[in-house]
């Protein structure tokens, strides 16, 4: 067809908008990351349940707008079935464990269970104050958005992206991650093959003795084209390794080593009680050397990329507006601390801090700026819509 | 017959991460009551970055001592399986046959094997279920300690049979009742309200604390944890003897550590 299609009609008209996705220029999943992980450290600064819902909207719109059809891009809901559970088990323990929130306004008293001496500190039953379970709703309310952040970076970012960003000395193991992804689903429908059969011999597909005659060989062959995998990728020239010289070799070593050993000690120093002061730098300049080490390491793997993901600035915008979100947050954080985290004794009504509010609204960029995922529907949807 | 060798930097780095992560798991109850550790709420946070960064790292590492085409094929296809294994159980009671694979494929190919296949099966089912979360560093973590546990076990290879059936359930029972222990030490400065009974207080004695672990644990998974030990012991009882057959079978046939020579054409 020599006809230009409906979305490059609709770029000469409005250059501005977000070309569709294809190929070569879908976001690395490195952007989506850091857009969400901007989103939570934001969620994390404060506990104004309006401004949290602000936060849950704005991943949630981003989501609906851009999400593709693969299987992950579900997991937005499954993140927020998680975070009302989160939510859930906090008013459901502090109805039931106390808190320590000196409250005023009573609600019911439960029965209170006595405990022996050894237990004093658990207490079942009791009063249950309103301050206490609006206390147990605002601090769960900001663990639930954090998670729902996480779960919009799990529905928009490409798994299989993110395994291709990994650095060269964890080439092995993203193989392997590679072909358990795709091994997987292969194996599920092993199973409902084999279950078929059965049934249609007329013999149980329940029970324990079906589960096992139908596992076993499943199993067993799997293992067994794990070898023909090997052999195919054997002959594929895979798995050869560079010749790495003495020197780089004895860096690495002494880089991973050294920097695994200063995070250790970082991280020990940290429990103690004056730790802070060398532990913290401590850990980071371990992690600085064991981070170096491990880039090091990839001189062993010499091998191009195929379509190696660009940041481009759309990446660059996506990753910035979820930063710049962030940012904002802990900016109002030390500025206005108060309207960020409400009262709760005594109780007062939530008010939305007008700036911090606009700020969320920043993280909506990707929305706008983002390739759009092509339409599932037939190609006549996408040539006239 | 080892599919993968732990060299002694591998094994070095293996212990370092390993006593790293008992502080990331362990810090509420090992940090000094005036650390400063102890009182911020970020600790959780900081572990989840710090923990991905040394898991790749121990990993790569283990990769540098030789991670070879076969040995890279076995562990997708068994991550693969304990990954097709986790949905099948995930809320039913802790009903999870992945941790029996685990204990299996860790006897049968090794402890430095089994800490890879802990981390991929976990990295792996994460992806495919798009669940990446906080917790997915710390349940890569214990599910790898877990996996090179059962690889530790003694007589790798003279004790089999019965005998060796009864030790891998036996190790399957408590080790993944110390899996859900362990992962609940994370979950408890998370999960609770702060203040509540069974929550976490910073700068408390440490017996106080524990009692308040001990409430968390008995009052939130307990069943969950007695249920995934149990299925555990019996599955390994039940059906260990011909998976254990079919892993001995397939590590055989790929015959790791041959090595490849090749002598100069005569004359």
């Amino acid at each position: 067809m020599t006809a230009p299609t409906g979305a490059a009609v609709l770029a000469r008209r409005r250059p501005l908008r977000a070309p569709e996705a294809t190929r070569s220029n879908a976001l690395p999943a490195g952007a989506w990351w850091l857009w969400a992980l901007g989103l939570a450290t934001a969620a994390s600064r404060t506990t104004n349940p309006l401004l949290l819902g602000l936060l849950v909207g704005v991943a949630g719109y981003v989501v609906a707008a851009r999400r593709t059809d693969a299987p992950w891009a579900r997991s937005y809901g499954a993140f927020i079935r998680i975070g009302l559970f989160v939510i859930g088990v906090r008013l459901v323990f502090s109805v039931f464990l106390g808190s320590p929130i000196p409250g005023s306004h009573p609600l019911f008293t439960l029965p209170e269970v006595p405990l022996p001496g050894w237990a004093q500190g658990v207490r079942i039953g009791g009063r249950v104050t309103a301050e206490q379970l609006l206390f147990a709703l605002y601090d769960g309310a900001k663990l639930a958005t954090l998670l729902i952040c996480v779960g919009a970076a799990n529905s928009l970012a490409n798994p299989a992206r993110l395994l291709k960003s990994l650095p060269g000395a964890l080439y092995e193991a993203g193989v392997a991650v590679v072909v358990a992804m795709t091994f997987a689903p292969n194996m599920v429908a092993d199973v409902m093959r084999l279950r078929t059969a059965r049934r249609l011999r007329g013999r149980p597909t329940g029970g324990i003795k079906a589960v096992l005659q139908i596992g076993l060989p499943v199993l067993e062959g799997a293992l067994e084209r794990s070898v023909a995998v090997a052999a195919s990728m054997d002959a594929r020239g895979y798995g050869r390794t560079a010749q790495v010289p003495p020197a780089v070799r004895h860096t690495t070593n002494v880089l991973t080593l050294g920097g695994l050993l200063g995070v250790c000690a970082g991280t020990y120093g940290l429990l103690a009680a004056q730790g802070a002061g060398y532990g913290l730098p401590l850990l980071i300049a371990g992690l600085v050397a064991a981070m170096a080490g491990l880039r090091l390491g990839g001189a062993r793997s010499v091998r191009t990329r195929y379509r190696p993901d660009r940041w481009g600035a759309r990446a660059w915008l996506v990753a910035g507006s979820g930063v710049a979100v962030a940012v904002a947050m802990i900016w109002a954080g030390g500025v206005l601390g108060e309207a960020l985290h409400p009262g709760v004794v005594p109780l007062v009504a939530p008010v939305l801090p007008l700036w911090p509010a606009a700020a969320v609204l920043i993280g909506l960029l990707p929305a706008v700026v983002a390739p759009v995922p092509p339409s599932a529907g037939d190609p006549y949807s996408k040539e006239f819509q | 017959m080892r599919p993968v060798r732990l060299g002694p930097r591998a094994l070095a780095a293996l212990v370092l991460v390993s006593a790293i992560g008992v502080i990331a798991f362990g810090w509420p109850l090992l940090a000094d009551p005036g650390a400063g550790l102890a009182h911020s709420r970020d600790a959780p946070w900081l572990f989840a970055a710090l923990l991905p960064l040394l898991v790749g790292v121990v990993v790569a590492m283990i990769a540098d001592s030789g991670l070879d085409a076969k040995a890279v094929a076995m562990l997708g296809v068994l991550a693969a399986v304990g990954a097709a294994l986790r949905p099948l159980g995930a809320g039913t009671a802790g009903l999870e046959p992945m941790f029996f694979l685990m204990v299996l494929s860790g006897r049968v190919l090794g402890p430095g094997f089994g800490f890879v296949l802990g981390s991929v099966t976990m990295f792996a089912s994460a992806l495919l279920t798009g669940g990446v979360g906080p917790w997915m560093p710390f349940q890569m973590l214990s599910m790898s300690w877990f996996a090179m546990g059962a690889g530790l076990l003694p007589g790798p290879d003279r004790l089999r049979g019965r005998a060796e059936l009864l030790t891998l359930a036996g190790y399957g029972f408590v080790a993944s009742f110390a899996y859900g222990t362990v992962m609940n030490l994370y979950g408890w400065t998370m999960v609770p309200p702060a203040g509540s009974g069974i929550s976490f207080h910073a700068g408390d004695p440490l017996a106080d604390n524990l009692v308040r672990f001990l409430a968390y644990c008995v009052a939130t998974s307990l069943g969950w944890d007695l249920g995934r030990a149990v299925l555990t012991a019996v599955l390994t009882l039940a059906v260990g003897s011909p998976l254990l057959k079919a892993l001995r079978r397939a590590t055989r046939r790929a015959n790791f550590e041959a090595q490849v020579t090749f002598d100069a054409p005569r004359e």
